[in-house]
């Protein structure tokens, strides 16, 4: 019996130390340009999300967006959010420039319900690519591009003409 | 010693299922825009110079070492880098610290690496940060260019930096 506390207690010691020693002796990938593992990815998505649902648990669903609001929520995506997270209209393609790669909005959409985008593009997301942006935006703003995100895989046609006309150039 | 094994294995795998627990509850905090507090900013950038002085080549710097080399380095840095890093003469940038850990002010701080792990990092980023690979973006003697120019920070000669600011790339 003792022996088996023993085993137990030095596992709790060693294996933290051993982890904390491969990553202070730079054994850890740390290259940007690569894409992350299936089961990293599956670990880390799920804690981000949990953590998402629990802290943007509180913000009350703002009254449903108006037009106006989802096409301003636009113009800022298209400003400042499709480098990384993908044309509005464009074509589909992933960017593993980034690790872990920013999700391609317009393409695959979002789980994320209205309060937690708004907390998302509040806050930030740790250890990525993504900045938190409160400091930045107004809240009007920041419920507009939430309202925006909510439906961006899902808009017509002439929404997007309206967010980002095609003669104004090819990119803004 | 069966017993010892025992334990040891039963105290591994109450470590990885509580730790799996404790993300999968959502009790880490994700939050970007707040400060690293300072032994975790310790600890991230201990492992993030040890990997880098472990993996990055120790390669020579193709290009001359001149003020040429620097200025090319400058302007493509005040075209790419300032928005995050911070443009020199000026004040932090805002922006670098809404990330998480946040962007180093090269103008004000410089950086430890040498000019082959700058050259590296930018190429290939820094995975779990904003700093996306430029590898996609920038052929091999512009990013060498680069890294002759932020391994110099903050002593980089008035010269340069008065010919960046002055004749800035479009």
């Amino acid at each position: 019996m003792k022996k088996l506390a023993l085993g137990f207690v030095t596992a709790i010691i060693v294996l933290p130390i051993g982890c904390m020693a491969y990553f202070v002796l730079g054994f850890s990938e740390i290259r940007a340009d690569a894409k992350p593992s299936t089961l990293e990815t599956a670990i880390l998505q799920s804690a981000v999300r949990a953590s998402i649902r629990r802290s943007a648990a509180g913000i009350l669903n703002p009254p449903p967006a108006s037009d106006d609001a989802v096409i301003a929520g636009g113009k800022l995506y298209v400003l400042g959010c499709q480098g990384c997270h993908g044309d509005l209209g464009g074509a589909y393609q992933e960017n593993y420039d980034l690790y872990p790669a920013p999700p391609q909005l317009p393409h695959f959409g979002t789980q994320y319900s209205e309060p937690e985008l708004y907390w998302i593009v509040k806050n930030g997301v740790r250890m990525t690519g993504m900045s938190a942006y409160g400091p930045f935006y107004s809240e009007k703003e920041l419920w507009a591009l939430a309202a925006f995100l909510r439906r961006i895989d899902k808009l017509p046609p002439e929404m997007i003409e309206k967010i980002r006309p095609k003669k104004a150039g090819k990119n803004t | 010693m069966k017993n010892f094994i025992a334990g040891f294995v039963a105290g591994t795998l109450v470590l990885i299922f509580s730790t799996l627990i404790y993300l999968r509850l959502g009790l880490v905090d994700v939050r970007s825009g707040v400060p690293v507090p300072y032994w975790t900013a310790r600890f991230l950038y201990t492992c993030t110079h040890a990997s880098v002085a472990r993996n990055a080549p120790k390669l020579q710097n193709p290009l001359p070492e001149n003020d040429e080399t620097l200025i090319a380095g400058g302007k493509l840095y005040l075209n790419d880098c300032v928005g995050c890093h911070g443009e020199p003469g000026k004040a932090p940038s805002d922006f670098g610290a809404t990330f998480y850990p946040p962007a180093p002010q090269f103008p004000r701080v410089g950086t430890k690496y040498t000019e082959a792990q700058v050259f590296w990092a930018a190429k290939h980023g820094i995975r779990r940060t904003g700093m996306a690979a430029q590898g996609s973006s920038y052929s091999g003697p512009k990013l060498w260019s680069l890294a002759a120019f932020i391994s110099r920070f903050p002593n980089l000669p008035p010269k340069v930096l008065e010919e960046i600011q002055q004749n800035p790339a479009k």
